[in-house]
């Protein structure tokens, strides 16, 4: 199934310099739909009020970490199908197995490029 | 009363037993007997209040060694200046950091929007955005020096604590410190920030584990 290039994707970061980054590396390989929230409890709420097609968080934020979104929107029956991205410092390998336990659809670990996004994205979502 | 002078009056009062002319063997034997007793408790206190002596003058020399070493320590320009000034360096470097970043993102934004048509305007306008793009990067040399003046102080501060240590034979215990709430939510959460040197996990390994 081709990928919708308008679907909603929402960016999780609470440095609004990584969120400005992504938001347009998303719009060079052209998704311009973009919402974004500067910690969990933030996405989780605009998750609960909007359907988002990808979400792309970093891990290390307060109050509610990367770690804690995934693991509630893995938990909430509503939300459970939503691909997840990871773009995160955390590169330890108990991260990443950890991540991947909880149900992530990838993970990039900082600093990253457009094509590593964009490879990342096409492995979630499918060629676009 | 200190001991000496305890076993100099029983002395007194024996001597005085004695020079009263008494005749009865048994009592002449238990004045003998006290004697020798007061012969070895003065020899006992006196010891004994030497060795106190020996304690204190050493616990005093400790005290007086201790505050010397704490003034060299210097601690309260430690707290009240080598720590808030780095504090306000680290503050100021995240300002000039951000400022630089989004001068430099800005610059870059609008050259993406740049109409292309009119050739000699686009170039006129690429060339301006990458001089101010050149200008901002100048954050690094700022960045530079407030971060050596950070590492200065914390050198500082770790040369005059380890010498304290060391002066004060002061070793680490066996006892950890008991985890803070905020050091127990980062192991919970695995908040383990950026390695020094780069992803300690690499992006290729990494998408091993997805393949």
């Amino acid at each position: 199934m081709a990928v919708e290039m308008t679907m909603p994707i929402l960016v999780v970061d609470d440095y609004k310099t990584m969120i400005r980054i992504i938001r347009n590396l998303l719009k060079q390989i052209g998704f311009e739909n973009v919402d974004d929230a500067a910690d969990g409890q933030e996405a989780y709420e605009k998750m609960k009020e909007n359907k988002f097609g990808l979400v792309i968080s970093d891990w290390n934020m307060e109050p509610m970490t990367g770690y804690e979104l995934l693991q509630k929107v893995r938990g909430d029956d509503d939300l459970k199908g939503t691909p997840f991205i990871m773009v995160t410092a955390e590169s330890k390998t108990e991260n990443v197995v950890a991540a991947k336990r909880a149900g992530v659809n990838n993970y990039i670990v900082k600093p990253f490029n457009a094509g590593t996004l964009k490879a990342k994205m096409s492995a979630v979502l499918g060629d676009f | 009363m200190p001991a000496a002078n305890v076993a100099s009056q029983v002395r007194a009062s024996l001597a005085n037993l004695k020079a009263s002319d008494l005749e009865d063997a048994q009592i002449m034997e238990v004045l003998k007997l006290a004697n020798q007793l007061t012969d070895t408790m003065k020899l006992f206190f006196s010891s004994l209040d030497q060795s106190i002596c020996n304690e204190f003058n050493y616990i005093a020399d400790y005290i007086s060694r201790t505050r010397d070493e704490i003034s060299a320590l210097r601690p309260n320009d430690i707290t009240a200046e080598r720590i808030p000034s780095a504090g306000q360096e680290l503050e100021a470097m995240i300002g000039d950091t951000e400022r630089a970043t989004e001068a430099i993102m800005t610059e870059a934004e609008s050259l993406l929007c740049d109409d292309e048509q009119d050739f000699d305007k686009y170039r006129a306008n690429v060339e301006a955005r990458m001089m101010a793009i050149i200008e901002a990067c100048s954050f690094q040399d700022l960045a530079g020096q407030r971060v050596s003046k950070v590492v200065t102080s914390l050198r500082h501060v770790e040369s005059r604590v380890s010498r304290f240590a060391e002066v004060m034979g002061v070793h680490d215990t066996g006892n950890a410190q008991a985890e803070t709430d905020e050091e127990k939510r980062a192991r919970e959460q695995l908040l383990n920030g950026p390695a020094i040197g780069g992803p300690e996990t690499s992006q290729d390994d990494i998408d091993a584990m997805f393949d």
